[in-house]
């Protein structure tokens, strides 16, 4: 995109140099921790092993709950170190938000992931010959269970031990018809989930959300990010932003405590007339709200990270999925959440960066996937991973332009693993020399709608086709 | 505290609506005028555009070509000093209509251009400021009008055309319109490494079209003269207008009785804004403001009300989280308005721009504990240049002045919290619900 920076989380959102988030508090259980949330089932067991470890400092408060799940806590039986208050008020917080509601994650990838330098399709003879100088050497590639003909780049090793246990479907080449080489349209095509110029600018999960979501929940579709993420725009559906969970609060300065603002606002808030007043006064309550839904998140010196049982990178995007876990854990009744990661646009030096993203992007879905796993959430939850597009089959000498047919990923226990979609192959390209689309991007969208969320496809893309994929796994 | 009048309260519902709100006192010296004359003044704006030392932030003098975010901030400033605030308003309001954004064009230097097209025919013909926009570069790379070549017409300019800047959706033409239209917008060539528009008769499709019931040889400009005098056309264009200035919809007597004035002018502006802003409807229900300001608005209104100028380069990214970054409108349908400005992402935006610019406002030690709560709320209106405030708000205020400091006697509790009293009251009447709208 145009690279420019938008609020506090853009500044140094490099990727290099992923340190570990520091969990040292925590390092003699993580490795036992890790090992049996790394199984990819729901772990009861596991989780309350954390928990036992944090009720010894004098047993669990409604904090602890929300962040373990408490959902868990009922489920084991143990209770014995709890107040049943606690665990009341908690599983209440959890039971109102439907506690087995599927979540789905957007997880965009800006500026056109390089599909095939990610899953490298290793029989295609064109291959090394369009990729004369960034072909990934076949032999360092990871290789698939089910199929000798790609094999995962070196980078992705958490991606293809996901995929080894059939938690990853693969559509290599999805996009639409006639696919426009423009970041922009491409972008927005796939962000509204409508092909072609349009007005509406909802996001197809924004509709979702107003189709499924209430008005004043604004947790129940949550943005990682600065600024409201566009595939979440709803037309009257609450919707919330949240960069991190553990700072979303108010401030003034030299003002001591928000309580001295936050009550006045309140007052203020209430009983006004006039169609503009009225939606400031709302937006201020709802805001006012998240602030007291997310205060059990909140970070300081007592009340440090919680341990996860794979440690997240310490990246832009890494920290995000930590974060949105975290908002996932606690039962706020979140059904669907957008996040993204940039640096894509590979034009040049390719070489170079593209490991490095692709690896920051492994570690984090195999983090998350165990902390979801961790907190009992494994099988409630799919991260699409997409890309505005895929790059051109033939290289431009340090790096790769635009192209058409991105790899389109989905993540998680639930879904359909394997590769599940045609794979066009490099013999063949379309008039402007690139990967011929063989998946329409509203084809998956209509398939999650449906298969994971419950909501007829035609309620939230127009014109949408009876074509479906089988990409979600019963129960 | 001096009482304001109606006439006052109806200034400062124009100010806003019509520009970026009243400087300090400005609002009570034009009620003494009248408003036939403001509106007057208004629509026939004299002397330097702008007044006031040029901005200074941490990156020095503003350098909109090189500097991120300086392109948002030079719009910003033109907003906070300008002498003609309905030709400033409309210019963005134009903006918003012609929804051209820096993100496609890519090129601040065609962007600034585009702004001087907008500003220069912000009070004038629009049948002017459309045939300038068909020459204008970022136009053409927004609507991809460059390289559209009569072997493969480009239709995103012809469909936007007739969609959004002239006759509405559906309204009087067909996709064979759009069709033709496109065909007739063929020719206009770019050079990517000169950066140079050109006009190339063997890319432009010369045969006849049919547009909009007409037939013939049409070439570009003919295009836009074919859609403004359509009849629907003016109706469209006054509705549009109507809009800017208030959510409630538009009687249609009124809406006829603009759609004349504009044809009768030659699609000038200025007959119908002078219809909008002399009718009741703007000024009804001056205790329950409809409007929401945008961000740009907000933030210049607040500015010009405490008398400062745009000194920090923050307001790129902050514009940003609240919603509305000039030159970067999110579509071609340009910004949602109203309410859908107003979530609790933006609405904490908009909180924090004023906590910052309330930084260093009361040193602490500042108050001496003998200030009544009376004259603290006194004191805070006076710091924030009079705003209206309403007698719920002033409940709030009042409320808040004497719980905020009771039983605080000590030395350094009257040191901290009478100053911090008065920094809250302050925020409450910058940022607060009602300084969202007007």
């Amino acid at each position: 995109m145009d690279g420019r920076l938008q609020g506090p989380e853009g500044r140094g959102t490099g990727t290099g140099g992923m340190r570990r988030v520091g969990c040292d508090e925590w390092r003699s259980t993580r490795r036992a921790f890790g090992a049996r949330a790394a199984a990819a089932m729901p772990v009861p067991a596991e989780a309350l092993e954390g928990l036992g470890r944090l009720a010894e400092g004098g047993g669990l408060t409604r904090r602890d709950l929300l962040e373990r799940g408490a959902g868990l806590v009922l489920l084991s039986g143990a209770l014995a170190t709890l107040s049943p208050r606690a665990v009341m008020e908690a599983a209440a917080a959890q039971a109102a938000a439907a506690p087995d509601a599927t979540i789905l994650v957007s997880l965009y990838l800006d500026g056109g992931n390089d599909g095939l330098n990610t899953l490298v399709p290793l029989r295609d003879p064109r291959y090394p010959v369009l990729r004369r100088t960034l072909a990934v050497a076949p032999e360092t590639t990871l290789p698939l269970p089910d199929t000798g003909d790609f094999g995962w780049h070196p980078s992705v090793p958490e991606i293809a031990d996901l995929y080894r246990r059939g938690m990853v479907a693969v559509l290599p080449s999805v996009d639409y018809a006639t696919p426009d080489q423009s970041h922009f349209n491409s972008a927005s095509f796939w962000r509204t989930g409508v092909v072609g110029p349009t007005h509406d600018r909802t996001g197809w999960l924004g509709r979702t959300i107003d189709a499924v979501g209430t008005a004043d929940n604004p947790l129940q579709a949550v943005s990682v990010s600065g600024t409201l993420d566009p595939v979440l725009q709803s037309r009257r559906a609450a919707v919330g932003t949240v960069h991190d969970p553990g700072a979303f609060s108010f401030w003034m300065h030299d003002v001591w405590g928000a309580d001295a603002f936050t009550r006045p606002y309140r007052e203020a808030s209430r009983g006004g007339r006039g169609r503009g007043l009225v939606a400031a006064q709302r937006a201020y309550r709802n805001a006012f709200d998240m602030v007291d839904m997310l205060r059990p998140l909140r970070t300081d010196r007592e009340h440090p990270l919680p341990p996860v049982p794979v440690a997240y990178p310490d990246s832009p995007l890494g920290r995000k999925m930590r974060n949105l876990a975290r908002m996932l854990g606690a039962g706020f009744g979140t059904r669907i959440a957008a996040v993204s990661s940039g640096g894509f646009d590979t034009h040049d030096d390719q070489a170079a960066e593209h490991p490095g993203l692709l690896a920051d992007l492994s570690t984090t879905l195999g983090a998350f996937q165990a902390d979801l796993g961790a907190r009992g959430l494994a099988h409630r939850v799919l991260t699409l991973v997409w890309s505005e597009f895929g790059r051109r089959p033939q290289e431009n000498g340090t790096g790769t332009d635009h192209g058409a047919g991105g790899l389109l990923l989905l993540v998680g226990e639930r879904a359909n693993g394997g590769i599940r979609s045609e794979w066009p192959g490099l013999a063949t390209l379309d008039p402007r020399a690139n990967l011929r689309v063989t998946t329409e991007f509203r084809t998956v969208y209509a398939s999650l709608l449906e298969q994971w969320l419950a909501v007829e496809a035609a309620r939230i893309l127009p014109r949408i086709d009876g074509g479906r994929l089988p990409l979600v796994r019963p129960a | 505290m001096a009482r304001v009048t109606k006439a006052e309260r109806e200034i400062e519902r124009l100010l806003w609506r019509a520009g970026f709100g009243a400087r300090p006192g400005e609002a009570r010296r034009l009620a003494r005028r009248g408003r036939p004359a403001v509106v007057r003044d208004l629509l026939q704006p004299r002397g330097p555009q702008v007044a006031g030392p040029p901005p200074r932030t941490e990156d020095g003098p503003l350098d909109p070509l090189n500097v991120w975010s300086h392109d948002m901030l030079w719009w910003l400033d033109r907003c906070v000093r300008t002498r003609h605030p309905l030709a400033e308003r409309m210019t963005l309001n134009w903006h918003d209509h012609f929804a051209t954004s820096n993100r496609k064009v890519g090129d601040v230097t065609l962007m600034m251009a585009h702004y001087r097209v907008l500003r220069r025919h912000a009070l004038g013909r629009v049948r002017d400021l459309l045939h300038a926009l068909l020459d204008d570069g970022a136009m053409r790379l927004w609507l991809d009008l460059a390289g559209s070549d009569r072997r493969a017409p480009n239709e995103n300019f012809a469909r936007e055309l007739f969609e959004l800047f002239t006759l509405g959706v559906n309204n009087g033409y067909d996709e064979d319109d759009v069709r033709a239209a496109a065909r007739a917008l063929t020719g206009i060539t770019f050079d990517w490494r000169a950066r140079t528009f050109g006009f190339d008769d063997k890319r432009h499709d010369d045969g006849v079209k049919r547009i909009l019931g007409r037939t013939g040889r049409f070439r570009p400009h003919d295009v836009v003269d074919l859609a403004v005098d359509h009849p629907a056309h003016a109706p469209y264009l006054c509705g549009r207008l109507w809009s800017y200035f208030t959510p409630r919809p538009c009687p249609p007597a009124t809406l006829q009785r603009m759609a004349r004035a504009y044809r009768a002018a030659g699609t000038d502006v200025r007959p119908v804004l002078r219809i909008i802003l002399e009718h009741p409807t703007l000024y009804a229900d001056l205790d329950a403001p409809d409007q929401v300001k945008p961000p740009v608005v907000f933030v210049a209104g607040a500015l010009r009300r405490l008398g400062r100028g745009v000194t920090t380069r923050e307001w790129g990214w902050m514009l940003g989280e609240m919603g509305q970054e000039p030159f970067y409108p999110p579509s071609v349908a340009g910004w949602d308005q109203d309410e859908a400005w107003l979530t609790p992402a933006t609405v904490r935006a908009r909180f924090h721009a004023v906590s910052r610019l309330l930084r260093d406002g009361v040193p602490e030690g500042g108050v001496p504990a003998t200030q009544t709560p009376r004259a603290a709320v006194a004191a805070a209106i006076r710091a924030c240049g009079n705003p209206p405030v309403s007698p719920q708000l002033r409940r709030v205020l009042d409320r808040h002045a004497r719980r905020a400091v009771a039983g605080r006697t000590e030395p350094w509790e009257v040191r901290h919290y009478y100053p911090e009293r008065q920094r809250v009251l302050r925020h409450l009447l910058l940022a607060g619900p009602e300084a969202q709208v007007c």
